[in-house]
C-alpha cells in the first residue's frame, strides 16, 4: 500500500463520522399546526423534528405569520397541512418562504362532509379519519427519508401502527360507552361548530350556536332559535371550546336551563403538561367530557366528569 | 350695585413678554382708585397684552404688578368677542347668569333672585326679553351687550375691557359708554383698550398711551398730543430683527396681592 | 303578527334581549352628555381613537396577570386614561392641536399594543375576550355598565357648569378661578370609563357608535346642551330596540344593526330636522316673524 491509499484511508476514516451523522440529522418537518404537530411526532419518534406553526391554544383562523416561520418552512423537508380550506394562508405563506419541500395534504383519502355549501375541515376529530391521517403521514415520511435509512423507515411504520392500534383502541371503548345512553339524550350544543365529524362518527346530534368559522356575528333571531330549541328537544349541556366567545354560549344555556358541561377542544391542543396537550389526550378529554354530560345519572354538574385516564397514551418525544 | 372702595393697581418697571420680544417694555404707573383709562396705542403696542399681564395670565419678566387686596377674582374681564364659541347651543340667559358665578360657585343653581338681577342687567344693556334666544343668534352689538351684562351682574371693582367697541354699530357704543359712566360713578376702576381717539378724548378722563414703551401716562388731554401719537406711531413701526438684548436692570419678578 | 308579538313580545320571552335592552338603556342615559360634549368640543373622533388607545393596557395585564377580565379592563382603562392625558397636556402646554396629540399618542399606543402581544408569540384574539357582543351581556357586564352610567351622571351633574364654559368661553373660567383644566381631565375620564364599559358589554362598533351617532343626530332636533343630551338619549335608547328588534325579526347581526338604524336616523335627521339639516338650508320657510 503507497502513501495514497493511506491518506485516502486517512480521510475517509475522518470523513466517516461527518457522514454518519448527516445521516442521523433528524428530518425537519413543518406542520400547520399543533395536532398534526403532535400526529407528525408520534409517528416519526427520533428521526424527525416537527415544528407547529400555529402553537398550543392559538387560533388557526387568526394566524399572521412571522419572518421565522418563512424561514422554517424554506429549512423543512416536509411541510404538512390539513387541507380542506383550513389553512387558507398557507399557500402564499409556502410559496413567499421559497421552499421546496414536498407539502402533505393529512386529510387526502376520507370522506368529506359538507356543511351548507362548504367542505367542514375539522376531520381530525373523527378518530377514523385520523387513522387515515397518520397512515398519509406514514407514507410521507418514509419517502421523504428516501430510501438511505430503511432502519429509520422500519421504526416509522412500527411506530405508525402502535399508534393507530391506540387510536382504533380508543374508538372502540367510546364507542362502547356511548351505546349505554339511548340516541335521543344524545343532544349537545357547542359554541363552535368543529364537532361534526365526531359527531357523525358517534352518533351524537351536535347544534352550534355560531357558524364553524370564528368570523361571523350572531343575530337575535340565531339566539332566540337556538334557546326555543334547547327548551324544546331539552337539550342536556352545552359546551365551550378553547378558542371562541365562552360569555354568549353561557348566556344561552343560563336561559334554556342547561348546564354548562365543561371545555371541549377544537382546533388546538393545550400547553404542554395539561390535559390535552397530544392529540391522544384531546380525544380522550373530548370523550370523556362528552359522556360525563350525557349522562344517564341525574347529576350533570361538571365535576362528575371522571377523571380522564388516557389508556394507553403515548409519551410525547 | 352698591359703590365699592377699590385698591390701585401699580405696576413697577413690567415687562410682558412673547417668547423673547418684549410686548410690554419697562413699563411703570399707578391706575388709581376709581379711574377711567383708555389705553391706546397703534397695532402691536402691547395692549392685549398688558390687560393679559394684569389679569395675571402672563407673569412680568421683569418688575410686579400690584392688585388690589381682594384678590384676581374681584377683576371683571371682557375678552375681544374671537375668543368666545359662538356656535355653542347656550342661550342668553346662560351667559349672563355666569356673572353670579363668585357668589354661586360651581354648581349651585340660581334662585329666583338671581334671575331677576340678570333680568334687569339685560334690561340695563336694552335687551330685555331676549333672554331665551341662542347667542348664535345674535349680532356681533347685541352680543357684545350681552357680554356687558355678565360684567354688570359680576359686580367686580376693577373692570377691564378689551376694544370694548369693536364691531359694535353706534346705538349700542352710545349705550355701553352710558354703562361706563355708570360704573365709573360708583368708584369702580374702569380701564378699556380703545382705538377710537375721539371717542377717548370726548369720555376718557385719563390715557395711558402705550407703544411697546409707555409713551404717557395721565390726563387725557397731556397724553394725547400730536408729538406724542407720532412718537408712537415711530415706536410700533420700528421692528429690528437682530434687536440687542435689553440692558436695564431686572427686579424679580412677581405678581403681588397684597397693596 | 300584532303590533305587540312585533315591538314588545320578544323581550318579554326571551331575558337576554331584556338585558340587551337595559345595557343600551344604561349605557344611552351616559352616552348622551357624554357624547353631546364630545361633538360640542369637536372630538368626535376621540371615541374611535380611545378604541384602539387601550391596546397596551390590555396586553400588559394580559402579559401580567393572564386572560383576566377584570385585570385587561383595568389595564385597558389606565392605557386609554394615559393616552388622553398625554393628549391633552400636549396640546394644553404646547402649540399643537388636541386632535393632533391625540391621533400621535393613540397610534403610538396602538402599535405597541401590537408588538407586545406578537412578542409573546401566541396569537390568541386578546380584543375578543376584552371586547363583548350585545347578545351575550351577562351580570357582571350588566352591573359594570350601569355603575359607570350612573357615576357618570353624577359627576356631569355636579361639574356641568365648569364644563361648559370651559367649552365656549374659557377665558371667563380662567378669570373667575374654576379650574378649567381639572374638569377637562375629568371628562376625560369620564369618557374613557364610559367606552371601556361599552366596549365590554357590547363591543367596540356599538360603544362608539351608541355615543356619536344619536349626539350628532340630535343637533338637527334640538340645541341648549341639556335637551341635546335628552334626545341623544333617546335617539340611542330607541336605535337599541329597534336594532334588536331587526336583528330578531330579519336574523341580522346585532351590533351593526342598531348602529346602522342610528345611522339611518341620523340621514334622516340631516334631511329633514328642523335645525341645521338641509330641508331647513333649501327649503325657505313660508313665514316669519314681524320682529
Amino acid at each position: 500500500m503507497n502513501l495514497l491509499h493511506r491518506r485516502h484511508l486517512l480521510l475517509g476514516a475522518l470523513a466517516l463520522p461527518a457522514f454518519v451523522q448527516a445521516q442521523d440529522a433528524p428530518l425537519q418537518v413543518v406542520a400547520s399546526f399543533s395536532l398534526l404537530a403532535d400526529m407528525v411526532a408520534q409517528v416519526g419518534g427520533p428521526a424527525v423534528q416537527v415544528h407547529a406553526l400555529v402553537g398550543p391554544d392559538a387560533d388557526a383562523h387568526a394566524f399572521t405569520p412571522a419572518p421565522a416561520d418563512a424561514q422554517r418552512l424554506a429549512k423543512a423537508g416536509l411541510i404538512v397541512v390539513n387541507g380542506l380550506g383550513f389553512e387558507g394562508w398557507i399557500d402564499r405563506l409556502v410559496k413567499a418562504s421559497g421552499s421546496k419541500a414536498p407539502v402533505l395534504v393529512a386529510s387526502s383519502g376520507i370522506t368529506l362532509r359538507r356543511v351548507a355549501g362548504h367542505t367542514d375541515p375539522h376531520a381530525w376529530q373523527s378518530l377514523v379519519a385520523a387513522q387515515r391521517y397518520v397512515e398519509n403521514i406514514r407514507a410521507a415520511l418514509v419517502a421523504a427519508l428516501g430510501t438511505t435509512r430503511p432502519a429509520q423507515a422500519a421504526a416509522i411504520d412500527a411506530r405508525a401502527k402502535a399508534y393507530t392500534a391506540q387510536l382504533a383502541a380508543l374508538d372502540t371503548s367510546v364507542r362502547a360507552r356511548l351505546a349505554a345512553i339511548p340516541p335521543a339524550q344524545r343532544r349537545i350544543v357547542t359554541s363552535h361548530d368543529a364537532f361534526g365529524y365526531l359527531a357523525d362518527a358517534w352518533g351524537l346530534e351536535m347544534r352550534a350556536a355560531q357558524g364553524w368559522t370564528s368570523a361571523g356575528e350572531p343575530s337575535a333571531a340565531d339566539v332566540a332559535r337556538l334557546i326555543r330549541q334547547l327548551k324544546a328537544q331539552q337539550a342536556r349541556a352545552l359546551f365551550v371550546e378553547n378558542i371562541s366567545d365562552p360569555r354568549l354560549v353561557e348566556r344561552i344555556a343560563r336561559e334554556a336551563g342547561a348546564s354548562v358541561g365543561g371545555t371541549l377542544y377544537s382546533d388546538a391542543l393545550s400547553p404542554p403538561g395539561t390535559r390535552a396537550d397530544s392529540y391522544l389526550k384531546l380525544m380522550t378529554h373530548n370523550a370523556d367530557t362528552l359522556l360525563a354530560a350525557l349522562a344517564p345519572a341525574p347529576a350533570l354538574a361538571p365535576a362528575a366528569a371522571p377523571t380522564a385516564a388516557p389508556t394507553a397514551d403515548n409519551s410525547r418525544r | 350695585m352698591s359703590a365699592v372702595a377699590p385698591g390701585a393697581i401699580t405696576l413697577e418697571n413690567v415687562t410682558l413678554c412673547h417668547r423673547d420680544r418684549p410686548a410690554v417694555h419697562h413699563l411703570s404707573g399707578r391706575f388709581e382708585p376709581g379711574s377711567l383709562t383708555a389705553i391706546v396705542g397703534p397695532n402691536g403696542a402691547g395692549k392685549s397684552t398688558l390687560l393679559a399681564g394684569l389679569m395675571g395670565r402672563i407673569a412680568p419678566s421683569t418688575g410686579r404688578i400690584r392688585l388690589p387686596a381682594d384678590g384676581a377674582g374681584h377683576i371683571a374681564y371682557l375678552p375681544q368677542q374671537a375668543d368666545i364659541d359662538r356656535g355653542f347651543p347656550v342661550s342668553v340667559a346662560d351667559v349672563v347668569m355666569l356673572g353670579h358665578w363668585r357668589r354661586l360657585g360651581a354648581w349651585r343653581a340660581g334662585g329666583a333672585a338671581q334671575r331677576a338681577q340678570a333680568l334687569d342687567a339685560l334690561a340695563a344693556v336694552g335687551l330685555a326679553g331676549m333672554q331665551r334666544r341662542v347667542i348664535g343668534e345674535l349680532s356681533a352689538g347685541q352680543f357684545q351687550r350681552v357680554l356687558f351684562a355678565r360684567l354688570l351682574l359680576q359686580d367686580a371693582p376693577v373692570i377691564l375691557l378689551d376694544e370694548p367697541f369693536n364691531a359694535v354699530d353706534e346705538r349700542t357704543t352710545a349705550d355701553l359708554l352710558a354703562l361706563l359712566h355708570r360704573w365709573h360713578r360708583e368708584g369702580r376702576t374702569v380701564v378699556a383698550v380703545l382705538h377710537d381717539l375721539a371717542m377717548v378724548r370726548a369720555h376718557f378722563p385719563r390715557t395711558l398711551l402705550l407703544a411697546r414703551e409707555p409713551i404717557a401716562w395721565g390726563a387725557t388731554a397731556e397724553v394725547l398730543l400730536p408729538a406724542h401719537l407720532q412718537r408712537a406711531r415711530l415706536q410700533a413701526e420700528h421692528w429690528e430683527a437682530q434687536a440687542p438684548w435689553c440692558a436695564v436692570p431686572d427686579q424679580p419678578a412677581a405678581t403681588m396681592r397684597a397693596a | 303578527m300584532t303590533v305587540y308579538d312585533a315591538l314588545v313580545q320578544p323581550f318579554v320571552e326571551f331575558g337576554f334581549m331584556r338585558r340587551a335592552l337595559v345595557a343600551c338603556l344604561a349605557l344611552g342615559l351616559s352616552c348622551g352628555p357624554v357624547g353631546t360634549l364630545l361633538v360640542l368640543r369637536r372630538m368626535s373622533l376621540a371615541g374611535d381613537a380611545m378604541a384602539h388607545a387601550l391596546l397596551p393596557g390590555a396586553a400588559v395585564a394580559f402579559l401580567l396577570v393572564g386572560l383576566s377580565l377584570p385585570a385587561m379592563s383595568l389595564g385597558a382603562f389606565i392605557a386609554a386614561l394615559a393616552v388622553a392625558a398625554l393628549a391633552g397636556g400636549v396640546a394644553r402646554f404646547t402649540a399643537q392641536r388636541e386632535d393632533a396629540s391625540l391621533a400621535g399618542f393613540y397610534l403610538i399606543a396602538l402599535a405597541a399594543g401590537v408588538m407586545l402581544i406578537s412578542l409573546r408569540g401566541n396569537s390568541v384574539d386578546l380584543m375578543r375576550v376584552l371586547f363583548g357582543s350585545i347578545l351575550a351581556v351577562d351580570d357582571a357586564a350588566l352591573l359594570l355598565v350601569a355603575g359607570v352610567a350612573s357615576a357618570s351622571l353624577l359627576v356631569l351633574a355636579l361639574v356641568w357648569r365648569p364644563l361648559l364654559v370651559e367649552c365656549f368661553d374659557p377665558n371667563f373660567l380662567r378669570a373667575v378661578g374654576g379650574r378649567g383644566a381639572l374638569h377637562h381631565q375629568l371628562f376625560l375620564v369620564l369618557l374613557v370609563a364610559n367606552l371601556v364599559a361599552g366596549f365590554q358589554a357590547l363591543g367596540t362598533l356599538m360603544a362608539v357608535g351608541l355615543l356619536m351617532l344619536p349626539a350628532i343626530a340630535a343637533r338637527c332636533w334640538a340645541h341648549g346642551v341639556g335637551r341635546l343630551s335628552v334626545v341623544a338619549f333617546g335617539i340611542a335608547t330607541a336605535c337599541g330596540w329597534g336594532g334588536l328588534l331587526l336583528s330578531y325579526h330579519f336574523g341580522l347581526p346585532s351590533g351593526p344593526a342598531i348602529v346602522l338604524l342610528a345611522g339611518g336616523v341620523y340621514l334622516v335627521s340631516l334631511a329633514v330636522g328642523p335645525r341645521d339639516s338641509l330641508r331647513a338650508r333649501f327649503i325657505t320657510a313660508h313665514r316669519h316673524r314681524t320682529a
